[in-house]
């Protein structure tokens, strides 16, 4: 990546991450009424109301409140919470290495779930461990990750008692969470990586490589799975968005102190500067990840270092 | 937030048109994809007579028999088939109802998004430029773009939620999905000719885009829209299920499953059944968009790629040799055994792409040996089928080609019956190949140097430091000055003359004992040609490596083998002592190649091609396969094969020209 691609690419970061902001700023204002309205108990007398209006910054017009919000963000400042004084934040950076360590073991194990499965059912398409894997692929599909992390908590947590169906307390705790956006993340990836093992098992210099005296499972091994690597890896940037959203779900289930519960949480209570801040911050892990992923592409294949492609 | 369709799309959108006519006969035929229509079609009919369906409102509650348990649990009654919930409310009518609710919200969700992903598709690919760079600079924006956050934060605070919001959040971001894959089959279908020529007679591009380009594209929008389907219901689920979903009291399968599971330590079943009921919609919707999407393209059917890997070859898939149909005419080439015996013996060796209309018989039977030390010159034309006997030798054939009968002799070794274990571990130390295209034989993404050592330290048992040292040193013979950058670099930031030798440096590394080198210099300007062969040969002489040069050149052949077999349409032609062959060619063929190489010293630079195609390598054959090319051809040659006629000292021709009673006859 050049210094140019790198610049363009960083401004494009900052303009979806100032979009995102734009837009959850006048959604929350403008699809709700008064917040001041809403933080209080219905029946409050006006002149409280006002004077939470002022409190909070809302008696100010629209631009002016907009624009302060995004002078502050860039001053790392994202306000305070309407509930209680605590800094947005705070909250929010103390959330988000929860979210992080669940989705980064979610990708890493979806993604060598994906390549061994994948390159598994490649092997022999066909055979009956293909026909496994893709039935595999089909069920999970099929499965709503919500109705999975319940069911796990059902067998796992209340029946046999081996891991904690809510909180963070120990490692035991990542299984169930982990396990649930791994099925829900691996299928998708699992007949990609099976697909593109099959269309690289095709090129010539598998072939070849065959023809240098190498075992197949180390063709398989080595290159097979640094060429069929490529597509899953423009897979996971595409799939950020449903991780984010299945990271939503099982926070919500699993009580787990994230970003994504965070966010709920103060939808519930209507609290706006929580939900700003936790979408911006979401937001951010988002394009930044997306970028993560970019890097990763080209630190893989030495074309796209080169700039060849 | 589609993406996981937009990805499942990008997987089995169909990518070539077909008539669909026969798509009803074909569905009918894949039971996967029967099942699945089955299963949505049962759901559907669910959705739309759940108000008569259900045996209870589902909304009425009944707090006297609060969380009764199925029929088939202890005290369930057929009152209640599924039970009660923690109201009283009847189950089954709830989970119909849900049925109804998630399939309404999940097709109005598809059919907007569809609807404006059409439209957008269509005027991006017909209309091309600004308007398209623009709808797709769009689409890219928003597959960047974390939607789901705006539409939990959305749904979340929105003042009265209702269907409609719902519809709109999860159908909007789908469009890309659509106008992507339709601007694709637009493209495609603009340049067709029929759109052409209707614009040479002046149609406006409206009637164009909709009498001829609709109609196909339309074909591709069921199959994504069915994907869509499966993903918008479990992702209006999962919105029910958090509660940004329709607003109670509508009863949705997320709603039902987060009620349930406030009770699900004493009713376990609560949270069960609603999320079978989504695992059975979702499964048979995309089983039966899988099953479609197969048979709108053949292609995508999956299992399809059976053909990368050969099955494994087992006895009973070969023909005795003995009792194969060998040619009574030709007299068999006997196998030599014991100390002069030649290192490589094929005997009668055929070569077979089954295909289910016809077979191709790529290589028709053929005899040579490979004695130790020579380098034997494989000419032909391409269809001789000289690749594919390489290939064959290595065991490397592409499915789904085979060996059907015959004998690879390698020091009295059948490489033909050999294990592909046993391959395995003579590939490399005992059978090295150079392939025609060398940029496409290396592996793009890892350096020169691994390649090198990896194969080195595989087939040598080499420690990695010996493996270096032993390829710098295979860089340098062939002529790579600097063997050091060489090996830190890719396939592709070398010339194609510094991949060919990097190829032909690795064959040599490991010093097999047979090296098969096809067309090692295709790709390359005269004088590079020259440079490497001579190295090459010279280099197997130096390592006694007995050489297979395949080339279609036999110029090339002349210039370096010492003996030579001319292959013609998978038959051996005529074979012998390089010098013989070249200097008193006794084949029409061989004489017609012969013919056709530029002759310097005659100043007379015309080449003289020869007139005719090469036969039908499906069709059975009789006489000789160059008979209706044949300058002297005569009767007898339409109607019998030509044995291999002994010329002497080694020398042999396919001709009938060369019929020992003929010889005699002709004599004075």
């Amino acid at each position: 990546m050049t210094g140019r691609v790198l610049v363009t690419r960083l401004g494009h970061m900052v303009l979806v991450v100032l979009a995102v902001m734009t837009i959850a700023f006048f959604v929350l204002r403008l699809a709700t009424g008064d917040p001041a309205r809403l933080v209080n108990p219905p029946g409050t007398p006006e002149n409280i109301i006002a004077q939470t209006r002022a409190q909070i910054g809302t008696d100010r017009s629209l631009p002016v409140q907009y624009l302060t919000y995004l002078g502050d963000a860039v001053r790392g400042d994202l306000g305070t919470s309407f509930r209680g004084a605590q800094s947005v934040g705070r909250t929010v950076m103390a959330a988000l290495p929860n979210t992080l360590s669940l989705a980064g073991l979610a990708i890493l194990f979806s993604a060598a779930i994906a390549l061994v499965l994948g390159a598994l059912a490649a092997w022999r398409p066909g055979g009956l461990f293909d026909r496994l894997v893709l039935g595999y692929a089909a069920l999970a599909q099929a499965t709503a990750p919500f109705w999975l992390a319940v069911m796990l908590i059902l067998v796992f947590s209340l029946r046999l008692r081996m891991f904690p169906a809510i909180d963070m307390s120990s490692w035991r705790s990542f299984v169930l969470p982990v396990t649930t956006l791994v099925v829900a993340l691996s299928p998708v990836l699992t007949r990609t990586a099976r697909q593109s093992f099959l269309e690289t098992l095709n090129e010539p210099y598998i072939k070849a490589a065959r023809a240098r005296g190498l075992p197949n499972w180390r063709v398989f091994a080595v290159h097979g799975v640094k060429s069929a690597s490529m597509p899953i890896i423009t897979l996971i940037g595409l799939q950020l968005g449903f991780l984010l959203a299945g990271a939503v779900v099982v926070e919500a289930i699993f009580n787990w102190p994230g970003i994504g519960k965070l966010i709920l949480d103060s939808l519930a209570s209507r609290d706006f500067p929580m939900i700003q801040g936790g979408i911006l911050v979401a937001a951010v892990v988002f394009v930044v990840m997306n970028f993560v992923v970019d890097l990763l592409y080209t630190l893989l294949d030495p074309r796209v270092r080169a700039g060849q492609t | 937030m589609s993406d996981v369709v937009a990805a499942a799309a990008e997987q089995s959108a169909p990518k070539s048109t077909r008539a669909g006519r026969d798509v009803g006969r074909r569905i009918l035929r894949s039971p996967l994809a029967m099942l699945g229509l089955v299963g949505t079609l049962l759901v559907l009919a669910a959705a739309v007579l759940a108000p008569w369906l259900s045996p209870h409102d589902p909304t009425s509650q009944n707090l006297a028999h609060i969380l009764a348990p199925p029929i088939w649990a202890e005290g369930g009654t057929a009152e209640h088939l599924l039970g009660t919930d923690g109201l009283g409310r009847d189950v089954a009518s709830r989970l119909l109802h849900g049925a109804r609710n998630s399939l309404f919200v999940a097709v109005a969700a598809m059919l907007i998004g569809s609807g404006l992903g059409l439209v957008t598709g269509l005027v991006a690919g017909f209309f091309g430029g600004r308007v398209e760079a623009l709808i797709m600079r769009l689409g890219d924006v928003q597959l960047a773009f974390p939607f789901i956050l705006l539409a939990i934060a959305i749904l979340g605070v929105v003042a009265d939620r209702s269907a409609l919001h719902l519809i709109l959040v999860l159908g909007i971001p789908g469009w890309i999905i659509y106008a992507r894959v339709v601007r694709s089959r637009v493209l495609a279908e603009r340049e067709k000719e029929y759109v052409q020529a209707a614009r040479a007679v002046g149609a406006g591009s409206w009637r164009r885009l909709f009498r001829y380009v609709f109609p196909s594209v339309w074909q591709v929008v069921p199959v994504i829209a069915l994907l869509d389907v499966g993903f918008l219901i479990i992702m209006e689920s999962t919105l029910a299920f958090l509660g940004l979903g329709l607003p109670p009291p509508s009863p949705t399968w997320g709603g039902i499953l987060a009620e349930g599971r406030r009770n699900m330590v004493v009713s376990p079943w609560l949270p069960v059944l609603p999320g079978l009921a989504i695992l059975v919609t979702v499964l048979s919707i995309n089983l039966f968009g899988d099953g479609l999407a197969a048979v709108i393209d053949p292609r995508l059917r999956r299992g399809g790629m059976r053909r990368i890997l050969p099955p494994s070859l087992t006895a009973a898939s070969w023909h005795d040799p003995g009792t194969a149909a060998r040619d009574e005419s030709s007299p068999a080439w006997p196998v030599a055994t014991g100390e002069g015996a030649p290192l490589l013996q094929v005997r009668d060796l055929r070569i077979d792409f089954p295909a289910t209309e016809s077979t191709v018989h790529a290589v028709r039977g053929i005899d040579f040996d490979l004695r130790r030390g020579e380098t034997l010159g494989v000419v032909g034309e391409s269809g001789s089928g000289k690749s594919v006997t390489a290939t064959a030798i290595l065991q490397l054939l592409d499915p789904p080609g085979r060996v059907s009968t015959g004998q690879i002799l390698l020091d009295g070794e059948d490489l033909a019956r050999a294990s592909n274990r046993r391959m395995a571990q003579l590939r490399g130390r005992q059978l090295g190949m150079i392939f025609q295209n060398p940029a496409a034989s290396l592996n793009p993404v890892l350096t020169i140097g691994y390649q090198m050592r990896e194969a080195l330290r595989q087939v040598t048992g080499c420690t990695r430091k010996e493996a270096a040292e032993r390829s710098h040193r295979a860089l340098l013979d062939v002529g790579i000055p600097d063997p050091a950058r060489v090996a830190r670099q890719y396939p592709f930031e070398l010339s194609g003359g510094m991949n060919q030798r990097v190829m032909i440096a690795m064959a040599l590394a490991a010093s097999p004992r047979v090296l098969l080198a096809d067309e090692p210099t295709t790709a390359l300007d005269t004088t590079t040609q020259a440079q490497i062969l001579r190295r090459l040969v010279d280099l197997t002489e130096e390592h006694e490596i007995s050489l297979v040069l395949i080339t279609h050149d036999i110029a090339v052949v002349a210039e370096y083998a010492d003996t030579v077999m001319v292959l013609y349409a998978g038959e051996v032609c005529e074979y012998g002592p390089v010098r013989q062959v070249v200097d008193d060619p006794r084949h029409p063929y061989t004489r017609a190649l012969l013919e056709s190489v530029p002759r310097v010293e005659t100043a007379d630079e015309r080449l003289v091609p020869i007139p005719g195609d090469l036969p039908d390598p499906r069709a059975q054959r009789t006489g000789c396969p160059f008979a209706a090319r044949c300058p002297e051809v005569m009767d007898v040659c339409r109607e019998v094969k030509p044995p291999r006629f002994d010329i002497g000292g080694r020398h042999d021709a396919a001709c009938h020209l060369w019929a020992p009673d003929r010889v005699a006859g002709s004599k004075p």
